[in-house]
């Protein structure tokens, strides 16, 4: 047991920081902050394969997939870093989708858009969600039937984030409407955005991003769009929730905020009684039951990242980083809010006044999401007592 | 980034985890509720001893296994899966350590082997009344003689104080504090029982110009107050571990018996509510797990370790807490009957919860090391 990083991993780190200082410019920041931290932009797109030729996107991935070897904790350093420097990174495509795409796709899939992936230069939506199937994914509706040599796709799916600048999405769909078990009747098939077919409606969230309502209008594939075998698409769903709850809950983003909020708690006077901010008890609290919980999540992760070099990912264990990462998150993020006051509460497109660009105002409005994004919590603390600790569960 | 054990950590793990849950029972427990008998099972002593885990951590030249401080914390771990009645804390991780760390060579021999063998009890004095400060006594030592001190002062919680061959205490003398070891043969040491939760023997020692001889200082005046915080880091992340080990078993006790109890026709663990707070005691007990194994992991390569200690400390109260509350609850009645086991370690996490600085006070030393810019994340 050694819970440190190694040398040449601290190094890396360095290395990191120093290469994202020099790729976030104050033009690409610009963009990234109008898109609302969501990237798609020109700048955003040029970075990303510069990312790519630099050969950081696929650090952690085996050489024989077209990475560089390094092992899941280097990835994750990779991950950590991009997150931390503000840089909105692809991560449902690079770090759940690609490496599904590595293990289990055919040869095209493997040959031409695994590599264009790890260039940077293709990009993947998720359909999962309709309006009848949310947590209940199963029960989807959207269909994949076949009609000669081609699968024809029909239905709408919701919450298809990033959709609107993807090349694909990875859809799930059902091709056997009589399996026994309705979960064994899904496929994934891989959609061209750019077909006929395929529409998408903007929805506007709370947080300020968009996401969108996602449209399949008899669209004909070849049977290469198929990822996997037929009817066996359910393991590849799980397989990439497992991958993408990981990616949810980063620790770099927040490391780098309760800095930022503690720094300007140094140099910012108290109201009350003009000493600096930081002297008050109250704002020491706040920040120090920051730093505890951010502690263990960053603890949660790095065990995570280790278990998969390991070969050993637990899903109790993914589900637990997962339903703690988004309910601390809410609560860091109303922790140092209350530090910076009413403040907080002005945004960065206020000419004066406002506190870190804004951050903390859009983070309030966006940490929602990931409660029940990537798999509700509920079901997260379903799959812990039954898999962690062995509870029988509820007939459903 | 290693979360894995090595061979010796799992041997250490798997030897004490099968010792101490066979020789530990429920009805072996019972013998010292109410402090009816001595909570100190000297049969099981004299085991640990022979399969040698009383000298996990201490060098193969006085008669232990030289392994290292987590393989102690393991076996720590694993005392509090069992609440084992035994002083692994007091004597193996505050005196012992410190003792082979600080101590002379002269006295490391004389007292180690002893300790290895089980034949000798060390303890360790780390708070006094209205004082949980260990490095910042309040015991004063009097030079007498060439090199010898006289202690006057009370400490009190001091676990088997009159069990132990020697008590390691801490004391204000001009230009710092000293470290000591004070034995049994003094009349100007009066030591009084306390009565305490968890049955543990815990007593106040009052010392009105206790003697103590020169071969028996751990550290002089420029060094006292650094070794008793070295003493309270170690002590403070084995009851860190000792409460995973606590939490985790009350935790999988409650999965058990909700899987089992029927109400409605159902098992209750199959009620979400039920499943759900499960699950939260779960995630605490793997952020306790992990916090404590990081702290423990420094502190074993002598790195710097002081916030993330504090860190750990702050999760073993508060999950100490929670888990122990949410465990009686979902056990309904049966949490609270002393004849299921489950109340015993209610208690203990209590203890560890407020011992050597509760979840708030730890917070608050942790908010004034971010105040003054020594606790930025990485």
């Amino acid at each position: 047991m050694k819970v440190e990083f190694t040398k040449p991993q601290l190094a890396l780190r360095t290395e990191l920081r120093e290469y994202f200082d020099q790729l976030m410019t104050p033009e690409l920041r610009q963009e990234c902050a109008a898109a609302v931290g969501e990237g798609g932009g020109p700048l955003w797109r040029e970075a990303l394969r510069r990312l790519g030729r630099d050969g950081w996107i696929g650090l952690g991935w085996p050489v024989e997939q077209g990475g560089r070897g390094l092992t899941p904790i280097e990835q994750f350093i990779f991950v950590e870093e991009i997150m931390r420097a503000g840089y909105p990174f692809p991560f449902l495509t690079t770090e759940s989708v690609g490496p599904q795409l590595a293990e289990h796709g055919n040869e095209w899939q493997r040959d031409e858009l695994v590599p264009r992936i790890l260039a940077g230069d293709l990009l993947v939506s998720i359909g999962y969600s309709e309006p009848g199937a949310g947590t209940d994914l199963a029960a989807l509706k959207t269909t994949a039937t076949r009609e000669g040599d081609e699968w024809v796709i029909n239905g709408q799916k919701m919450w298809t984030s990033l959709a609107h600048f993807c090349d694909y999405t990875w859809l799930a769909v059902r091709t056997d409407p009589n399996a026994a078990k309705k979960h064994k009747g899904i496929s994934i098939f891989l959609v061209p955005n750019s077909d006929p077919g395929w529409s998408a409606t903007p929805v506007h969230t709370l947080g300020g991003v968009r996401t969108n309502a996602t449209y399949y209008d008899n669209i004909r594939l070849s049977e290469k769009h198929l990822v996997g075998e037929l009817n066996q698409g359910w393991k590849l769903i799980t397989g990439q929730l497992n991958r993408e709850r990981l990616s949810l809950v980063n620790v770099g983003p927040t490391s780098q905020l309760f800095n930022e909020v503690t720094r300007w708690a140094q140099q910012s006077t108290c109201d009350r009684d003009g000493t600096t901010l930081i002297e008050q008890p109250w704002v020491r609290m706040n920040l120090a039951k920051v730093r505890t919980g951010l502690e263990a999540l960053k603890l949660l992760c790095y065990k995570q990242a280790w278990a998969m070099t390991e070969g050993s990912l637990d899903m109790a264990d993914a589900s637990a980083a997962k339903v703690y990462g988004s309910e601390y998150f809410i609560e860091a993020y109303r922790l140092l809010g209350e530090v910076i006051g009413q403040a907080s509460t002005i945004n960065s497109l206020s000419a004066k006044d406002s506190v870190l660009n804004g951050r903390i105002e859009s983070l309030f409005r966006t940490a929602s999401i990931i409660t029940f994004g990537g798999g509700t919590n509920e079901i997260q603390r379903d799959i812990i007592a039954a898999a962690g600790l062995w509870m029988p569960r509820a007939a459903r | 980034m290693e979360f894995g054990f090595n061979e010796a950590q799992n041997e250490v793990r798997e030897l004490s985890r099968k010792m101490l849950t066979e020789l530990v029972t429920a009805e072996n427990l019972s013998r010292f509720d109410e402090y009816s008998e001595e909570r100190f099972d000297r049969d099981l002593w004299a085991q640990l001893a022979t399969a040698g885990l009383l000298g996990v951590a201490i060098d193969e030249k006085w008669g232990g296994m030289g392994f290292g401080f987590t393989e102690l914390a393991l076996l720590l771990e694993e005392a509090g899966r069992t609440i084992a009645p035994a002083p692994l804390l007091s004597c193996l991780v505050s005196s012992a350590l410190p003792l082979q760390e600080f101590g002379s060579q002269a006295l490391c021999e004389r007292l180690l082997p002893g300790v290895a063998s089980g034949e000798l009890i060390l303890t360790a004095a780390l708070m006094e009344p209205g004082n949980e400060n260990p490095a910042a006594p309040s015991t004063r030592a009097e030079p007498t003689g060439d090199a010898d001190y006289r202690l006057f002062g009370s400490v009190t919680c001091v676990p088997f104080a009159t069990q132990a061959d020697y008590v390691l205490v801490a004391a204000q003398t001009t230009g710092g504090v000293i470290v000591c070891l004070v034995g049994k043969e003094s009349d100007a040491c009066i030591c009084s029982p306390l009565r305490v939760s968890t049955y543990e023997p815990q007593y106040r020692m009052d010392m009105d110009g206790v003697f103590v001889p020169a071969d028996r200082i751990l550290a002089g005046p420029s060094e006292g107050a650094r070794v008793m915080q070295w003493i309270a880091q170690r002590t403070i992340a084995a009851t860190c571990a000792h409460q995973t080990g606590v939490v985790d078993q009350s935790m999988r006790m409650t999965a058990s018996y909700t899987s089992e109890r029927q109400q409605f026709g159902v098992p209750v663990a199959t009620f979400q509510a039920v499943g759900h707070r499960a699950a939260n005691c779960f995630i605490d007990v793997e952020c306790l797990r992990l916090t404590t194994y990081q702290a423990v992991s420094l502190l074993s390569s002598d790195s710097e370790a002081s916030i993330e200690v504090a860190i750990a400390k702050i999760w073993a109260g508060d999950v100490g807490h929670r888990v122990s509350y949410a465990s009686q609850h979902m056990h309904g009645g049966m949490g609270i009957d002393r004849d299921y086991p489950l109340w015993r370690y209610c208690l203990w996490a209590r203890q560890n919860e407020l011992m050597l600085g509760s979840s708030s006070s730890m917070l608050a030393e942790l908010g004034e090391r971010i105040a003054a810019g020594e606790a930025f994340c990485a």
